[in-house]
């Protein structure tokens, strides 16, 4: 029961569920199954969850949480099915299938979010008063930036150096771009394609974890955000820094 | 209205829908995420134009989009995250970093700081914004619960 629960958790945690949604899971689901007697502790980065059954038996699960990512479909996927286990009857075998089912299941293939992280950026672009020249260059380092971004995470670099150097991409293809083409305004094209890479996801899960009394959560997601903020400072400064060296 | 401040929406709207599928957000979700980056950036305009106040136009801007996420939240019964996460996007002060960067890196100091500063206290706002509207939703479930 406790590893069910702990893997219920894992999933939602490492989509990007806030804290105390984890830990509401993690009741829901020992609860459903007649489990009522349970302690669970979540933070960004660990799962602690001990069980206890009708005789007293302790079972206790530890997962080290080390990626995460976005899926928010997931996390609304999964909820669902934990509120529904009571009226569909599930047992928990079947739930443990379903869950499984649910969490190999991606929405959208590589090709399509990368084309749309074009869109973004360059939408994005024209927002903040780009031309439409902005606009097509935007939409090119967009998804640039979305692949670029995918290849890093899978080779494991940490989060820090990611969004460096993402942001330091952007910068050097708009400003190449500039000395070619007349009148492009790059400073609109860069910031199109760093909105991809802005931290709205921790800044919101911190919030939220503060505000239901998730303290430790709240503030490493603030770091996280924060970290995120300055990493990206760092990468389009530098590179900036850099172009104006050798230009 | 003029076409200008409906184009800008229509941009933010687009751009919203981009970010939200990047974040696994499919169906009717998608739609009315993009509809809440639409909400954020219209408020924030039409308040910026008619007051010239940036952090209240920032804060009533963050704080309809997480009152319509709380309202979509419970009419899908999806987790309120989904939405706000979104439809917030638009007003994060990635730019105000980006120039602030710019202006440090040319050796205008004063300037990066102020921009700097600037970028913070939008943070800040937003966080506010989000902040209150959870609250009173867990207050408003808190009261339907005792009724």
């Amino acid at each position: 029961m406790a590893e069910l629960a702990t893997e219920t958790a894992q999933i939602v945690l490492q989509s990007g569920g806030e804290t105390h949604r984890v830990e509401n899971i993690i009741h829901k689901v020992c609860k459903q199954f007649g489990y009522d007697n349970v302690e669970s502790y979540v933070t960004p980065t660990g799962i602690f969850l001990s069980v206890w059954d009708d005789q007293d038996h302790v079972a206790t699960s530890i997962k080290r949480i080390n990626s995460r990512s976005t899926d928010l479909n997931k996390i609304a996927s999964i909820s669902k099915l934990c509120d529904d286990i009571k009226s569909r009857n599930l047992s928990p075998d079947q739930y443990s299938q379903e869950m499984h089912v649910l969490a190999l299941k991606t929405v959208y293939p590589l090709p399509v979010q990368v084309l749309f992280g074009g869109i973004s950026a360059s939408f994005y672009a024209l927002l903040f008063g780009g031309s439409w020249h902005d606009f097509g260059i935007a939409f090119f380092i967009g998804i640039l930036i979305v692949l670029f971004n995918r290849l890093l995470y899978k080779a494991h670099f940490n989060i820090f150096l990611i969004n460096a150097l993402c942001g330091g991409l952007a910068v050097f293809i708009a400003r190449f771009a500039g000395t070619y083409i007349n009148g492009l305004q790059t400073d609109k094209i860069v910031i199109g394609t760093i909105m991809l890479l802005v931290p709205g996801l921790a800044i919101v899960n911190a919030i939220r974890d503060t505000m239901a009394g998730d303290l430790v959560s709240g503030t490493a997601r603030l770091v996280e955000a924060f970290f995120i903020a300055i990493a990206i400072a760092a990468g389009t400064g530098s590179m900036l820094k850099l172009w104006y060296l050798f230009y | 209205m003029d076409t200008d401040l409906l184009s800008k929406i229509l941009f933010a709207t687009i751009g919203t829908m981009g970010f939200a599928v990047g974040s696994n957000i499919r169906g009717w979700k998608l739609l009315f995420t993009s509809l809440g980056g639409a909400i954020g950036w219209g408020s924030y305009l039409l308040v910026l134009q008619q007051t010239h106040a940036l952090l209240l136009s920032i804060f009533i801007g963050a704080l309809l989009v997480s009152l319509y996420s709380e309202i979509l939240g419970r009419i899908f019964r999806v987790p309120i995250t989904v939405f706000v996460v979104c439809g917030i996007i638009p007003l994060v002060p990635g730019s105000v970093i980006y120039y602030a960067m710019s202006q440090y890196v040319q050796g205008n100091f004063m300037k990066a700081m102020r921009l700097m500063m600037q970028a913070l206290l939008i943070a800040g706002t937003i966080s506010i914004s989000i902040a209150v509207v959870s609250t009173f939703a867990n207050i408003f479930q808190d009261l339907k619960r005792r009724l």
